[in-house]
C-alpha cells in the first residue's frame, strides 16, 4: 500500500488537491454550459417537453431587431466601463498622497464598493427621475429643463452606464491603492535620483510597476460590461421600449417573462462565446507578459 | 403555525435531549413519530399587504386550534411568486397555493399541475355564493381554485380637484376630449399614466379595444385568432394616437412606474387615471375620501359595457402531498366570517355574494357597477399567452411614446402572435 502510494505521489498528490475544486468547476460552470448549449437547440417553456429545432432559435435571434439593439448596448457598456480603470488609477493616485483629510476622502471614494448594486441603481434611478430628481432640480436651479434619461431610448443606455461605473470605479482605486502599497522604493528612490518627477515618474518608474494590476482591472471591468445585468433591471426593466436592454437581460427577460428558455439559452451561449473569445486573448496576453517577466 | 418555535424559550439542553433522541431514533431504527404530512399544510402565498397577510395568518392559526393541523405560510414577493411559481409546481408543491384565475390558471391547468376541485365547490355548494364567477375558475366544466379578491378597473380621479376646476366625468369619446382640453387649461395632466412596468400602457389598449371592437374580438386577438394588422384595430390605435397627440398623458411616462402616476394623481397634478382600486395605496389616509372613479368613457354607443375585472385565486397543486387537508383549509378559509375581513385591506371586490357590505365605498361602487357590465375580459396579460403578452407590453409601451412607429410594431407583434400560436 504504502509502496503503491510511493511510486504515485507524484501525481496523486497534485490530483487529489485539485479534484474538489475541479469536481465543484465541472458541475456548476461546465456541465450547466453544456446543458444550455444543449437547451439552446429546443424549443422550450420551462416545464413542458423540450422540442428539438436545431439551430431554429439562433436562425430567429439573429434576425431578431432586439438582439442588435442588446449587442450595441452591451459594447456601450463596455467602452464606458474602460474608463473605470484610468479614473479608478488616478484617485488612487489622488488619495495616497500623505495630505491632511485623505484618509477621509479615501474611505468616502469607497462607499459604492460597500453599497448593493442594487441600491445603487435605485438611488440613480431616483437622481434621474424627471421633475423631482436631483438632475431635474440641478437644471432647474440653472432655468433648463432636465431630459428624461431614462426614458429617451439615445440617452438611457449612457444613463445606465454611469450609475455603474460609480462602484466600478471605486473597485479599481481599491486594486490600484494595493498595487501603490506594493511599489518598489528602491526604484522610485533610483528614479528620483535620476531626476524623474511627475508625469515621467508616474509613467516610466510607476506605471510598469503596476501593470499585474491594471491586467486584473481591465478583466475584472470588461467581464463586469458584459455581464451587466443588474443595473439594467432596477433601473429600467431593459426599457423605454427594450432600448436599454443588454444581451444577459434580454435573456432574463425572454426565459423568465416569456418562458423561451431555449431561445434565452441561445442568447446566453452567444454572450458565452463573446466571453470566451476576450477571456482567450486576456489568458494568452497574460501567460506571454508573465513568460516576458520570467 | 411558522416561527412559533423562535419565540419558545428553549435550553440548549432541551436542544441536545431532543437531537440525541432523534438520533438515537434514528440508529436504532425506532419508528419515528409520524410528524405526519397529513397533519400538516403548507402554503405559499403572495401577499404584499402587510395588513392581508397578518389576517391570513390569523385565519390560519385559528384553523390550527380548530382542527389540530398544523399550517405553514410561506408568503413571497408578489413579483417573484410569479416566476417561482412554475419551478414549485413541478419540483416541490405546496398544499395551498395563491395564483391569477382565467388563462393564467388555465395554463398550469392544461399541464395537469392544478388539482381538481369540484368535489369541494360540490360540497360547500360554492356556486351558489359565486354566481358567474365560477367562469373564470372553470377548465371544460370542472373548477381549479377558487376566486379571491378581484380588482375592477376604472378612470380614477379625485371629486376635490374635479369640483374645484369645474370638470365633469367624460361619458363619451367627444366629452372625453373636451375634458382633456379642460384640465390641461386648469394645468393638470388630464390622464396619469407610468408605463416603466409595462402593462398600464397594455390595459389601456384594453380599455380602447373593448369600447371599440366589443369582448369577442378582444378575446379573438387575445385567444391569437385575429392579426395584430387587422383592420379591427386600425381606430383603436386612431384614437389612441389622438389622446397622445393631444398631449393626454403623463411626459416622459417611462420613467415613472404606476405608484408614482398615481402619486401624481394623489397631488392634484394630474386629473384621471386607468388602475384598480389598489391606487389607494398611493394616497395618504385622511384623502382617501376623495378617491372615487368611473368606468372608461364610451366610444362606440351601441356596444354593450365591458369592464376589465381581473380575479385573482386560491389552488390546491396537483402534486400536493396533503390535498385532504388543503381542502379543509380552504373551506375554512372561505367561510364568509374569515374570507371577508381578508378582503377587506386590499380593496378588492369579493367573489362571494354572501359577504357583508364593505366599509370601503370603492368596493361597494366596484359591486354596484359591476351589476350593469355585460362581460368582463381579465387584463393584456393575464389573458393573452404569457409569451405574447410580454411582446405585446413592450410594443404598447413603444407606441406610447413614438405612436409614428405604430406600423413597424404592429408587424412586430403580429410576427409574434405567427410564432407563438404557430400560424
Amino acid at each position: 500500500m504504502t509502496k503503491l502510494w510511493r511510486r504515485h505521489r507524484w501525481w496523486l498528490t497534485p490530483t487529489l488537491l485539485i479534484l474538489p475544486a475541479a469536481v465543484l468547476f465541472s458541475v456548476v460552470i461546465l456541465a450547466s454550459a453544456v446543458e444550455s448549449l444543449w437547451i439552446s437547440l429546443h424549443e422550450w417553456d420551462g416545464f413542458s417537453p423540450m422540442v428539438w429545432i436545431g439551430l431554429g432559435n439562433y436562425r430567429e435571434l439573429f434576425a431578431d431587431p432586439q438582439f442588435y439593439v442588446s449587442l450595441k448596448n452591451n459594447l456601450i457598456w463596455l467602452v464606458m466601463f474602460m474608463l473605470a480603470p484610468p479614473l479608478g488609477l488616478a484617485i488612487a493616485l489622488l488619495v495616497s498622497q500623505k495630505i491632511r483629510g485623505m484618509r477621509l476622502l479615501k474611505s468616502l471614494f469607497f462607499i459604492p464598493l460597500v453599497l448593493a448594486s442594487v441600491a445603487v441603481g435605485v438611488v440613480f434611478t431616483w437622481v434621474y427621475t424627471p421633475e423631482f430628481g436631483l438632475l431635474a432640480l440641478i437644471f432647474r436651479t440653472f432655468g433648463a429643463t432636465a431630459p428624461a434619461v431614462l426614458s429617451d431610448e439615445n440617452f438611457v443606455t449612457f444613463a445606465v452606464v454611469i450609475a455603474a461605473l460609480w462602484p466600478q470605479i471605486a473597485f479599481c482605486m481599491v486594486l490600484y491603492l494595493a498595487g501603490l502599497n506594493n511599489l518598489s522604493e528602491d526604484l522610485i528612490g533610483a528614479g528620483r535620483v535620476d531626476g524623474a518627477r511627475g508625469w515621467n515618474m508616474l509613467r516610466h518608474i510607476v506605471l510598469p510597476q503596476l501593470t499585474q494590476v491594471t491586467f486584473i482591472a481591465i478583466a475584472v471591468t470588461v467581464v463586469g460590461a458584459l455581464r451587466s445585468f443588474d443595473m439594467v433591471s432596477v433601473m429600467t426593466s431593459g426599457g423605454p421600449f427594450g432600448s436599454s436592454e443588454v444581451l444577459a437581460y434580454q435573456m432574463f427577460e425572454q426565459s423568465i417573462f416569456s418562458y423561451r428558455f431555449g431561445y434565452g439559452a441561445a442568447i446566453a451561449s452567444v454572450l458565452f462565446v463573446i466571453m470566451a473569445v476576450f477571456i482567450a486573448w486576456y489568458l494568452t496576453r497574460m501567460i506571454r507578459a508573465d513568460e516576458r517577466g520570467g | 403555525m411558522t416561527f412559533k418555535w423562535i419565540e419558545k424559550p428553549s435550553t440548549r439542553r432541551n436542544f441536545l435531549k431532543g437531537a440525541g433522541g432523534v438520533s438515537a431514533a434514528v440508529l436504532t431504527g425506532f419508528p419515528m413519530p409520524a410528524l405526519s404530512q397529513s397533519s400538516e399544510v403548507t402554503i405559499i402565498s403572495d401577499e404584499n399587504n402587510a395588513d392581508a397577510l397578518q389576517i391570513l395568518r390569523r385565519i390560519a392559526a385559528d384553523f390550527e386550534k380548530q382542527s389540530g393541523t398544523k399550517v405553514v405560510i410561506n408568503n413571497m414577493d408578489h413579483e417573484a411568486h410569479k416566476t417561482a411559481i412554475r419551478n414549485y409546481l413541478v419540483a416541490g408543491a405546496p398544499d395551498v397555493c395563491f395564483w391569477f384565475s382565467g388563462n393564467r390558471m388555465r395554463a398550469f391547468v392544461n399541464r395537469g399541475l392544478f388539482d381538481d376541485i369540484s368535489d369541494l365547490f360540490e360540497k360547500e355548494k360554492y356556486k351558489d355564493v359565486l354566481g358567474a364567477t365560477t367562469g373564470a375558475v372553470t377548465v371544460d366544466g370542472k373548477q381549479y381554485g377558487l376566486p379571491t379578491g378581484g380588482t375592477m378597473w376604472g378612470m380614477f380621479y379625485r371629486k376635490d380637484v374635479f369640483a374645484e376646476h369645474g370638470l365633469t366625468v367624460p361619458a363619451t369619446w367627444d366629452e372625453f376630449l373636451a375634458y382633456g382640453q379642460k384640465s390641461k387649461a386648469a394645468g393638470l395632466i388630464p390622464v396619469s399614466i407610468g408605463t416603466k412596468e409595462l402593462w398600464p400602457a397594455a390595459g389601456w389598449f384594453d380599455q380602447m379595444n373593448l369600447r371599440i371592437n366589443g369582448l369577442d374580438k378582444h378575446f379573438a386577438l387575445m385567444n391569437g385568432k385575429m392579426a395584430y394588422t387587422d383592420p379591427a384595430l386600425k381606430p383603436v390605435f386612431d384614437h389612441w394616437e389622438e389622446l397622445i397627440r393631444q398631449g393626454f398623458f403623463t411626459p416622459d411616462q417611462t420613467s415613472f412606474g404606476w405608484q408614482e402616476a398615481g402619486a401624481f394623481l394623489a397631488q392634484k397634478k394630474a386629473g384621471m387615471m386607468n388602475l384598480g382600486a389598489f391606487v389607494k395605496a398611493t394616497f395618504p389616509e385622511q384623502d382617501l375620501e376623495q378617491l372615487t372613479f368611473a368606468p372608461f368613457p364610451k366610444i362606440d354607443a351601441a356596444l354593450d359595457r365591458y369592464e376589465e375585472f381581473s380575479v385573482n385565486s386560491v389552488h390546491i397543486p396537483a402534486n400536493a402531498k396533503n390535498k385532504a387537508g388543503a381542502r379543509e383549509f380552504l373551506a375554512f378559509f372561505y367561510q364568509p366570517e374569515n374570507f371577508g375581513p381578508y378582503l377587506e385591506p386590499g380593496g378588492n371586490v369579493p367573489p362571494r355574494n354572501d359577504l357583508p357590505a364593505s366599509k370601503d365605498p370603492l368596493v361597494n361602487a366596484a359591486v354596484e357597477s359591476l351589476k350593469t357590465v355585460a362581460g368582463t375580459s381579465q387584463y393584456y396579460d393575464r389573458d393573452t399567452d404569457p409569451d405574447m403578452a410580454q411582446a405585446g407590453l413592450v410594443g404598447f409601451q413603444e407606441f406610447m411614446a413614438k405612436p409614428e412607429r405604430r406600423d413597424a410594431i404592429l408587424q412586430r407583434l403580429e410576427g409574434t402572435r405567427r410564432r407563438i400560436f404557430k400560424i
